[in-house]
């Protein structure tokens, strides 16, 4: 069966922990489903990326850190895209970002969701 | 029964033993599948959901592809098929109960049935007999498995 694409924007960032699971576990799900997954980070998502940042970052207390739950996703091969606008808000330079991932512009995004067969933001 | 390091496999079942799921041949030509007694270990106690994907039936997968998949609190991962076939059913009753894919996982808590697109060419690629245990169990001990 020909592969369909999903997209994920990722706007929730460090600020709010409990919110920072579900958008990657829900990316693993459909990867292993055989969709084509591409996170778009962009606002606060984009600091989830930047190196060792998510591992401080606990949805649950006492739980897996966000950093298990992007090296669950990375392994099943969904595909990470981050917003250059967004790292020049925070002040990041791309090799501050964890490896893999890939820098756009809003163009990008747009055309990501026009190829998507579904799109969902958190 | 065959237990090996605490792990339950049957002897009279096809395994392709990487991805952790079996085959049995029915009577009338079809493939009962499931996930293995390591695949339920791995996936942990207590499931949120073991799900095939609807689209799926009817299709011809290649084996090693996501036929299902199973949700945990701290797992979630593909069932891949065993063998290149047409995906005939889902097993309705895992909506339900999917911890039914742990407490009973070649039994009640079979996955899907599949039609095997050629079993005699396939079947040579899995594990099965006294054998394809003993080749499970390697697998075992190397990757530090126990159930």
């Amino acid at each position: 069966m020909e592969d369909e694409k999903i997209l994920i924007v990722m706007t929730s960032g460090p600020d709010t922990p409990r919110r920072c699971a579900t958008p990657f576990f829900f990316a693993t799900l459909a990867a292993a489903m055989d969709y084509e997954v591409t996170m778009f980070f962009t606002i606060d998502g984009t600091l989830l990326l930047k190196k060792g940042m998510a591992e401080t970052v606990f949805p649950k207390e006492g739980g897996k850190p966000v950093s298990g739950f992007i090296q669950d996703a990375l392994d099943a091969g969904v595909k990470f895209t981050a917003c250059t606008a967004s790292t020049e808000l925070h002040d990041l330079k791309p090799e501050d970002l964890l490896d893999g991932v890939k820098m756009v512009g809003g163009a990008y995004m747009w055309q990501l969701a026009e190829d998507a067969k579904t799109t969902m933001t958190f | 029964m065959t237990e090996v390091r605490g792990c339950n496999l049957p002897e009279d079942l096809y395994y392709l033993i990487d991805k952790h799921v079996w085959a049995k041949p029915m009577e009338d030509g079809t493939l009962r599948v499931g996930m293995t007694a390591v695949a339920a270990k791995l996936a942990g106690s207590n499931l949120a959901g073991v799900t095939v994907k609807a689209k799926n039936i009817g299709q011809e997968l290649a084996q090693g592809k996501s036929m299902a998949t199973v949700e945990s609190s701290k797992f979630v991962g593909p069932v891949p098929a065993p063998v290149t076939g047409v995906l005939l059913r889902g097993n309705e009753a895992l909506a339900s109960d999917p911890n039914v894919v742990s407490r009973d996982p070649y039994g009640e808590g079979w996955i899907a049935e599949l039609k095997p697109s050629n079993w005699e060419a396939d079947k040579g690629s899995l594990a099965t007999g006294a054998d394809g245990i003993a080749a499970y169990q390697a697998k075992l001990e190397a990757d530090n498995i126990s159930c």
